[in-house]
């Protein structure tokens, strides 16, 4: 098992990296891999204005290049060339620092996106709780980007930020907790290699409780990265933009950036956790290079298409209000989240750790004979 | 300790020690918040260079995101940046200032108490004198195993408190229900 991306390369090249090397491989993985995410981050955008199109029955970006899909690169001009206002009466501290937590926690939990077997910047033996405490400074920076813009609807809008993604934290992590119960381990090697290829060996399907506990995970990670239906914080038709209405040019693309990298993270924890993340078929992760590659397509499809289905549901579903949103997290959720804990515990005790396709299999075998 | 290892170590003391002393001598309360933040982001970093990961990742969810929020929610709701005009309505200072002789008298009691608790800490690693050599091994199976053997009473008895906290937090935050009107 690979511990980090620089004991792979130190493996498949024969050669042990001293200090200097593993910090320069460290820099460049993760320059690497953030730019590729800052790149999906942007074409997220796109691909909600398209998608929102579709569903609306618009056309959608089409003027900069073809099918307009570089519109995001001139947008980010735009963002960049903009004049960088700052309110008089706010925070300034705060206010340039919180756009950079908001960043930074999300770039942070990018360590352990398992996205194919070797290609894993570190794999921590405490992977999934790590990306759990990255992902939580977000938070904080929406929190401080509310308070320090001096403005009721920032304000308003941080705090029920922080209220939500705070309450929507304990679904999520119960449910995660539970999938740690089968898979036997924290680090996402575990968790991804425990599972198989096809849908009978992934974990959605290997318990009852785990095909709910999916369900729970994906409302609650819709809530935790403040999209619609659960997108109050920066509900246009009550707080002008929330949060970030005081905030211009690159801290809000930073902002926005940080949304749309989130997005993407959870969407591909979901599909590590519970779809089988990065396992293909017939032994082909066996042939180096190119079975990191199929790995890598693997987990890429399975994180857009849930990808997809965010902003799907964005674009379907209405807003929901503060309370019922709260009453969905504490009443629903979270009561849901801790019977399957149990139920999961139970499970893996009752049924030797075996899942609902390998006790019918057995059922079948003893049948036959 | 290799190198790598020790510019890891570096930074974070850096970021430990710099964001504490930051706290300490920041004038808005708020400030002194964020500086906690990565004062606390620091320690993490000094756990991770221990080889201690899952008290690292635990002190990023509980204290990054669950202390500090709170601690921010905390000034914000009695507050915020005026607070050095805020008085009761007895004309009391329902905030006590910083810098008068009572918070003084708190801080030496507190400094000395916490000078006697690391001097007795550091005479134990300092006589074991192999702190360096033996790198914590504790993985997360150790500390499950720890937990619900060794240390089982303390388990229960943080897991009662808890038990009792959140009972407490959701009387506390039950609306006050009048007999005619309903929800």
């Amino acid at each position: 098992m690979n511990e980090t991306i620089v004991s792979y390369l130190g493996e498949t090249l024969g050669y042990s990296f001293n200090w200097a090397g593993t910090l320069a491989i460290f820099f460049i993985a993760s320059l690497v891999l953030a730019s590729i995410m800052a790149l999906i981050g942007g074409l997220g955008t796109y691909a909600e204005r398209k998608i929102s199109a579709d569903i609306q029955m618009r056309y959608g970006p089409n003027r900069v290049g073809p099918y307009g899909i570089l519109q995001f690169l001139a947008d980010g001009v735009k963002m960049l060339l903009k004049e960088d206002c700052i309110p008089r009466d706010s925070d300034r501290f705060i206010f340039k620092l919180s756009p950079m937590l908001c960043l930074v926690g999300v770039l942070a939990s990018l360590a352990v996106l398992p996205t194919s077997s070797g290609f894993i910047l570190a794999n921590l033996n405490v992977g999934i709780f790590y990306l759990l405490g990255a992902t939580s400074v977000v938070g904080v920076g929406i929190f401080l980007g509310g308070y320090s813009s001096n403005s009721k609807w920032a304000m308003l809008g941080g705090m029920r930020g922080a209220a939500q993604i705070i309450s929507y934290e304990v679904p999520v992590t119960l449910t995660i907790l539970s999938i740690v119960l089968i898979a036997g381990g924290l680090s996402m090697n575990t968790l991804v290699g425990g599972q198989g290829a096809f849908p009978n060996d992934w974990y959605i399907f290997h318990n009852p409780f785990s095909f709910i506990g999916f369900f729970v995970y994906f409302i609650g990670s819709l809530a935790e990265t403040n999209r619609a239906p659960f997108d109050i914080p920066e509900a246009e038709s009550e707080l002008v933009s929330g949060y970030h209405t005081e905030f211009s040019g690159m801290r809000f693309a930073f902002f926005a950036l940080s949304e749309y990298i989130e997005v993407f993270v959870l969407c591909a924890i979901a599909a590590a956790l519970f779809l089988g993340g990065y396992n293909i078929p017939f032994g082909l992760q066996e042939h180096g290079l190119l079975g990191q590659l199929l790995q890598l397509a693997v987990f890429f499809t399975k994180s857009f298409f849930l990808y997809y289905v965010v902003i799907w549901i964005r674009w379907t579903l209405p807003r929901m209000r503060v309370d019922h949103l709260m009453i969905l997290c504490w009443k629903y959720l979270t009561p849901i989240a801790l019977l399957n804990l149990v139920g999961t515990a139970v499970w893996m005790y009752c049924f030797d750790g075996k899942s609902f396709y390998m006790i019918l299999k057995q059922l079948f075998v003893a049948s036959g004979q | 300790m290799n190198m790598f290892l020790m510019i890891i170590f570096t930074l974070s003391a850096f970021l430990a020690v710099g964001g504490a002393l930051s706290v300490a001598f920041a004038k808005n309360l708020i400030h002194a918040c964020v500086y906690l933040l990565f004062s606390l982001i620091g320690v993490a970093g000094l756990y991770l260079t221990l080889g201690a990961e899952f008290v690292a990742a635990t002190q990023l969810v509980v204290y990054v995101g669950g202390v500090v929020v709170l601690l921010l929610f905390a000034i914000m709701l009695t507050g915020g940046s005026n607070l050095h005009h805020v008085t009761s309505r007895f004309g009391l200072e329902s905030t006590p200032l910083m810098g008068n002789l009572r918070t003084y008298i708190m801080g030496i009691v507190t400094a000395l108490l916490l000078i006697a608790v690391l001097c007795n800490v550091l005479q134990g690693s300092i006589s074991a004198s192999a702190v360096v050599e033996s790198k914590f091994s504790s993985t997360v199976e150790q500390i499950g195993v720890k937990l619900v053997t060794d240390h089982i009473l303390a388990f229960e008895i943080s897991s009662v408190l808890l038990l009792g906290a959140l009972v407490g937090a959701a009387i506390i935050a039950r609306p006050y229900r009048s007999s005619e009107t309903e929800n």
